[in-house]
């Protein structure tokens, strides 16, 4: 990605945090120092299929997972998601260890405690400390907090969706005929200022709680740059892009001491280019082993973080009536089987454990990282890490 | 005894308002789950093609012989499944398949036995009718698909096979002209259109061209291109453009989106179909199923072919179905990031063209329209052949007992490559 572009995208995360701490937190705003105990970060991205990545045929497709890290991982090669293959539904069972069978669309939220709640509750934790930041759009803020009435909104996690924040401005713009081209750019802005002002809009800044949102002029003024620069030039823009330099200034701002990232580039495979899905797929792989410099980098989180890195399920086997890679609805190991990465505190050693998991026992490992007791879980701990 | 619901003899099925009746009543015999998608086929059989028609109209011969003790018998798992799974409390349609069907359905912990069920009830059903509709000898069928010249694909032999028959073969001479050749013949050789013309009875249904361009369409005269279903990307459109801004006003919720998708269904587009499709309703409501059932037809052309070819493989069966693939432009800014959006009217940046993208998309695309012939028993007769024109070359799937005349040594010609299809259409 062009270097100015993305400095321009980093100041714009970090302005976005300003103002989002400002009208949610108040004077408890950014306080790094928090959480001194153990962290974990959990990065979920789309469909990817085991043989584009860890097999013979996708080992290419990643080089930084399989030459940089995995040397340094405790790897789990057979990893099943054994529930609903959607995102919402998937990402909301890896956050609370039950196979949520929920509205695909995130109508309702899940059934059973969070992590985020289990975090809140039982730790005292602030709400700037559990953080889910999503590309995907078929995710809700309903993801943060279950209906579960001894927990809900009142323990759930900061949700907020960055790239719906430049979707948002730019189809908006479309939908009343209006290009997006810095030649006019004029024509735009009336759209983003809109957009960035409304209030509750599915996008940046939608936390649990509902509060609503409006953005200071001077982030307006950074995102309106960010957007015409992206614009000016022809390189590849990507939304897990965005995501990611915001999930980077919210450990920087507020080393929340959960924080779920949830990427989406690689689920254009939908729309039927192979090519580019394994172009986002090569976006997670150079994100992830950002995101594990950037660990590596801040105190908040040097030696005493997990990172656990998944993708959210497989995609459908070639010739499937399905449609292959464009699907991931499919009962067959293809779509049901994937992989698991852990790097960081809790590793023991380098290692790939064989023994199949399932996602569900993602979240009981991270309530013993926490040392959360006596959860009513139906997964176990995984092994190979220290707990 | 329930009035019977038979094919005629040309086996085109007759569904007249009494037989409808009848089927209906069928159906309500059948669990709540089988209902919705065979209510759907029954209230729009004008737009069904002729196998679809059959298909049905089978079924409902084959629900015929069953007594009510013995289809309750064979659908008593499935009831009591839908009973577990609580389809009584659901918002459920009957009446057509819905996305709020689909997606309560999948979200059932019963969702995999469910279908392991329908099937098991399905394959019953048409057993029973099997014998009293067998099954005429056909032809030998053709796939011919086309990556242009454009497009630089890898060599065959990095390529993940097709098949275990499949052989590839360097073409002595120009591979463009195989597509022209292929289809008019040469003196004393007819070619697929000499073929069709020379058969009665044949329909536009079984003979498809599906183009990401407008190439295809230009072989034929203007008299030759009702005999065939021509289904063109570029042509499509303005079609397509006002038709993704309609898919792009859908909520975030599932009744909503089966309420909107409905009324794009049922809006008139008179306005904003090419002269191709001219009068031609159910190819029309083909495209219009096509955009709706997603896959990348709205979004890309390539997608377009594969989604178009497979639907039309499942739904028509042709005996010939050519399908060309094409380019995509590179995603603009923006549009990489929100790609279910008309990239030319989101920014007004010129296309870039991306070739190898282009030819990777194409590659696998084509594979995935011979794997879906695969999924139907007519394969056995189908030769499918890939023209590489880059490459100058052709990659062949022949039937199983059929030896290809060529070899390394012998690279045939276009001329002897149209030839051999000719007398493979005609066996």
């Amino acid at each position: 990605m062009d270097e100015s572009r993305r400095t321009l995208l980093k100041a714009t995360a970090a302005l976005l945090l300003d103002q989002w701490a400002a009208v949610r937190l108040g004077a408890l705003a950014a306080d790094p120092s928090a959480g001194a105990g153990r962290k974990v970060v959990i990065l979920t991205c789309g469909g990817i299929r085991r043989e584009d990545t860890f097999a013979e045929s996708g080992f290419h497709n990643i080089p930084h997972l399989y030459r940089d890290l995995l040397p340094q991982s405790t790897f789990y090669p057979f990893v099943r998601n054994a529930g609903v293959t959607s995102h919402y539904n998937t990402v909301s069972s890896v956050v609370s260890g039950n196979w949520q069978r929920l509205d695909d669309w995130g109508k309702t939220p899940p059934s059973s405690p969070t992590l985020f709640e289990y975090l809140r509750k039982r730790m005292g934790l602030r709400q700037d400390q559990t953080w889910l930041i999503s590309s995907n759009k078929a995710l809700t803020s309903r993801i943060g907090a279950s209906t579960v009435r001894e927990f809900g909104p009142a323990y759930g996690a900061n949700v907020i969706f960055p790239k719906q924040l430049l979707i948002n401005a730019v189809v908006h713009a479309a939908a009343e005929g209006r290009a997006v081209h810095s030649s006019d750019r004029s024509t735009v802005q009336p759209e983003i200022e809109a957009m960035l002002n409304s209030d509750n809009y599915d996008g940046l800044g939608w936390a649990v709680g509902g509060e609503t949102s409006s953005l200071d002029l001077l982030t307006l003024g950074t995102m309106q740059k960010a957007i015409e620069d992206l614009v000016r030039t022809n390189a590849p823009a990507t939304g897990d892009e965005f995501t990611f330099l915001v999930a980077a200034e919210v450990m920087r701002r507020f080393a929340p001491s959960l924080l779920t990232i949830t990427l989406s580039d690689m689920e254009v495979a939908h729309f039927g280019s192979y090519s580019l899905h394994l172009a986002g797929v090569a976006t997670v792989d150079r994100l992830v082993y950002e995101l594990w410099a950037q660990l590596q980098s801040l105190p908040a989180y040097k030696d005493k973080t997990t990172l656990f890195v998944l993708p959210e399920f497989g995609r459908d086997l070639d010739g499937s009536t399905t449609n292959g890679f464009f699907n991931h609805r499919q009962n067959s190991e293809s779509t049901r089987l994937t992989w698991m990465m852990c790097l960081g505190d809790a590793v023991r050693k380098a290692q790939i454990i064989e023994n199949p998991i399932e996602q569900t026992d993602i979240c009981p490992t991270i309530a013993r990282l926490f040392e959360l007791k006596n959860l009513d879980l139906p997964g176990k701990p995984m092994p190979g890490l220290w707990l | 005894m329930t009035k019977t619901i038979i094919n005629d003899g040309r086996g085109d099925a007759q569904m007249d308002e009494a037989r409808v009746a009848v089927a209906h009543k069928l159906i309500e015999s059948l669990p709540v789950t089988m209902r919705p998608a065979l209510n759907q086929q029954l209230s729009a059989w004008d737009s069904l093609f002729a196998f679809e028609q059959k298909s049905v109209t089978r079924f409902m011969s084959g629900l015929q012989t069953f007594a009510p003790s013995a289809l309750e018998a064979l659908t008593q798992p499935l009831r009591s499944l839908e009973g577990r799974m609580g389809v009584a409390h659901w918002n459920f349609s009957e009446s057509k398949d819905t996305m709020e069907n689909a997606s309560m359905l999948a979200r059932s912990e019963f969702y995999a036995d469910w279908r392991g069920e329908v099937q098991r009830v399905f394959a019953a059903i048409n057993a029973a009718a099997h014998d009293s509709t067998a099954e005429i000898p056909k032809p030998g069928r053709l796939i011919l698909i086309v990556l242009p010249e454009s497009l630089p694909v890898d060599p065959v032999n990095s390529w993940r096979p097709w098949d275990k028959r499949a052989q590839a073969f360097k073409i002595n001479g120009d591979a463009r002209r195989l597509s022209e050749l292929c289809i008019h013949g040469r003196a004393e050789r007819p070619g697929i259109m000499g073929q069709f013309a020379q058969q009665d009875g044949r329909q536009s249904a079984d003979l498809w061209m599906i183009d990401a361009g407008a190439h295809l369409k230009e072989y034929l005269a203007p008299s030759e291109r009702e005999v065939a279903s021509i289904l063109s990307y570029a042509d499509l459109m303005p079609f397509r453009d006002k038709f993704l801004a309609g898919v792009n006003t859908v909520p975030k919720s599932i009744e909503a989106t089966d309420q909107t998708l409905a009324s794009l269904r049922q809006r008139d587009w008179e306005t904003w179909w090419p002269a191709e499709l001219s009068g031609q309703t159910r190819l029309r409501s083909f495209v219009i199923d096509l955009f709706l059932s997603g896959n990348g037809a709205l979004i890309f052309s390539n997608a377009f072919v594969e989604w178009a070819a497979s639907e039309a493989l499942r739904r028509a069966r042709p005996s010939v179905l050519i399908a060309r693939f094409g380019f995509r432009a590179k995603p603009k800014p923006f549009t990489g990031i929100a790609i279910f959006e008309n990239q030319q009217r989101i920014s007004t940046l010129p296309d870039v063209d991306d070739p190898q993208g282009s030819a990777t998309d194409a590659l696998i695309l084509a594979r995935y329209i011979w794997l879906a012939a695969l999924r139907y028993p007519e394969n056995k007769q189908t030769c499918c052949l890939c023209v590489l024109e880059q490459q100058n070359a052709v990659y062949v799937v022949a039937p199983d007992g059929m030896t290809l005349p060529w070899g390394v040594d012998h690279p045939p010609t276009p001329e002897e490559i149209s030839d051999w299809i000719g007398r493979h259409l005609s066996t």
